[in-house]
């Protein structure tokens, strides 16, 4: 059984004997996982590849579905509503929590469209209070000064790391509760790398994050809790800095300290 | 001669052969080019454009009902054609994908795109000429649209699947519906292309004359309704260039020069639009 720290915070989402098998496999990826996310912190995930890490990731906001024939059992509550019952909005549920990918994922339109796409998504069309909430967006995701000039520009003219922050402005825009971030910057150099870091850490203010990172050093950065995974389970969850230091879990310490991966 | 030598040898005598045949293919092509410019520069006149067809010996004959039939022939073909094709093409790449069905219309129409066009004239014939009892400009605007819908079909499946899955991803995690992903997403992401296969696939049927001569047959004066037999420019060369008199002749090497211009730019146009989405 996975060593689970006791966490005092509320909680943004709670995994509960969570499994999840891919269209035409004959095992689950992920087996009776169960894991509570804390609310208004940062969860880092990490684990060889093939752990099951991203997985886990795409099923908080059921992007899972867009590909048929894969399956759910077990529970992933939000707000304390299984997310998984078929019926469930995913529309909805998508406003409410939000992905940034391992790639930039800039659409080609303008700068200013992109930041309102999610708003006009959810019938904003007062060209005021788009303005106003894509200014903040883009503040918010640290932007602002390098676009604030070119608002009207083609996205594709930006380069990856200011992509990967409009992203985030687009994500942020649409107030969501919680924030999946997929290797953010697994494709971005240092420089843009610290300063999506430093982002996602002021955004902890208003968002729960769970972020996935083949970067040890960067969960150790920024997140608050990390959880460790390995072949489909859940080893260990704890607060980041005693996760690193004193692992409760052999086969944590073995990953942590560079034995296998 | 050592081995290296031999290597050496092979290479250019290779190398030589295959400049040669291209060589050969593009003083085939110039020389077309080079006749029908010659030719057709020299037939056209300010007069092909204002007159209808006149008997021979009548030196007024012009090429304006062929013009203005190939245009609406086309356009009708271009109407019908081109939202089915799009239509079908974002089936096969957005909901078909990779299912049984999906294949298989891929399959027949990549067959279609290669079955010969008079064959597709003589099944045109067969239900729409031959039930109305008469050549009409539809019959021939219907086998035009057939010939362009796999075409459209084909390359707007190639061009949406190009467009990265995670884009699509990005779009349904913001919370929007599918069809929403469809049209602002993925088909702006896919324009340049779609524009393409669109203006290659005009161009194909503009060329086309097997499936007209027994579908929109021709007509010597101009003639706007569908219900009609239409000329075209494609079946009027046929005509005018087989014909025993010399003007008409010219005027049949007229035509030809005009709609291989209107060709030559759709597929130029094409290669633009396409040099500006990589340049991007």
């Amino acid at each position: 059984m996975a060593t689970i720290v006791e966490i005092n915070e509320q909680k943004a989402l709670e995994v509960k004997n969570f499994e999840f098998t891919y269209a035409g496999a004959d095992a689950p990826s992920i087996k009776k996982l169960t894991m509570p996310i804390a609310r208004h912190n940062i969860t880092a995930l990490i684990g060889p590849s093939g752990c099951g890490k991203t997985t886990l990731l795409r099923s908080f906001n059921r992007m899972h579905d867009l590909y048929p024939g894969n399956k759910y059992n077990g529970e992933i509550l939000f707000k304390d509503r299984n997310i998984l019952i078929p019926k469930e909005d995913l529309i909805k549920l998508r406003i409410q929590i939000g992905m940034i990918f391992q790639k930039p994922t800039a659409f080609p339109m303008s700068i200013f469209d992109n930041v309102a796409y999610g708003m006009r998504l959810q019938g904003i069309k007062n060209k005021t209070e788009l303005s106003g909430r894509v200014e903040k967006a883009l503040k918010d995701a640290a932007i602002w000064n390098e676009v604030k000039d070119r608002l009207k520009h083609d996205a594709s003219g930006l380069s990856g790391g200011q992509q990967q922050r409009l992203c985030i402005a687009r994500a942020v825009a649409v107030e969501p509760e919680v924030l999946l971030f997929d290797e953010p910057t697994s494709a971005l150099d240092p420089i843009s790398t610290a300063g999506i870091e430093e982002l996602i850490v002021e955004l902890r203010e208003r968002v729960s994050i769970i972020i996935v990172t083949h970067n040890m050093q960067q969960a150790a950065r920024v997140s608050d809790y990390t959880g460790f995974m390995y072949l489909g389970e859940l080893v260990e969850l704890g607060r980041t800095e005693e996760l690193f230091v004193t692992p409760k879990e052999r086969l944590t310490e073995e990953y942590i300290t560079g034995k296998f991966g | 001669m050592t081995h290296t030598q031999k290597r050496i040898l092979i290479n250019n005598i290779v190398m030589v052969l295959s400049t040669l045949s291209a060589i050969i293919g593009i003083c085939f092509l110039l020389w077309i080019l080079s006749v029908l410019v010659a030719n057709g520069l020299d037939a056209i006149s300010a007069t092909i454009f204002m007159q209808e067809g006149a008997p021979p010996g009548n030196i007024n004959g012009g090429l304006k009902h062929a013009l203005i039939g190939q245009l609406i022939i086309v356009s009708y073909a271009t109407l019908f054609g081109v939202p089915f094709g799009i239509l079908a093409g974002t089936y096969l790449s957005e909901y078909g994908q990779k299912s049984k069905l999906a294949e298989i219309i891929r399959d027949i129409s990549d067959i279609m795109m290669s079955a010969p066009s008079i064959v597709i004239g003589a099944f045109v014939y067969a239900i729409v000429v031959a039930p109305m009892g008469h050549f009409s400009g539809w019959a021939g605007s219907i086998a035009l649209t057939i010939i362009m819908i796999p075409i459209i079909l084909r390359t707007t499946d190639d061009m949406l699947q190009l467009v990265p899955s995670t884009l699509r991803e990005a779009a349904f995690a913001l919370g929007a519906p599918k069809y929403k992903v469809i049209i602002q997403v993925v088909y702006r992401g896919a324009k340049a292309g779609i524009l393409t296969g669109i203006l290659l696939g005009v161009a194909r049927v503009a060329g086309e004359t097997a499936p007209l001569l027994f579908t929109s047959f021709n007509n010597n004066f101009l003639n706007t309704n569908m219900s009609e037999p239409m000329a075209s420019l494609t079946v009027t060369i046929y005509n005018y260039a087989t014909s025993p008199y010399e003007d008409w002749q010219k005027l049949g090497w007229a035509a030809a020069f005009i709609l291989s211009m209107f060709i030559l730019t759709l597929n130029i146009l094409g290669r633009l639009f396409l040099l500006k989405k990589k340049g991007k």
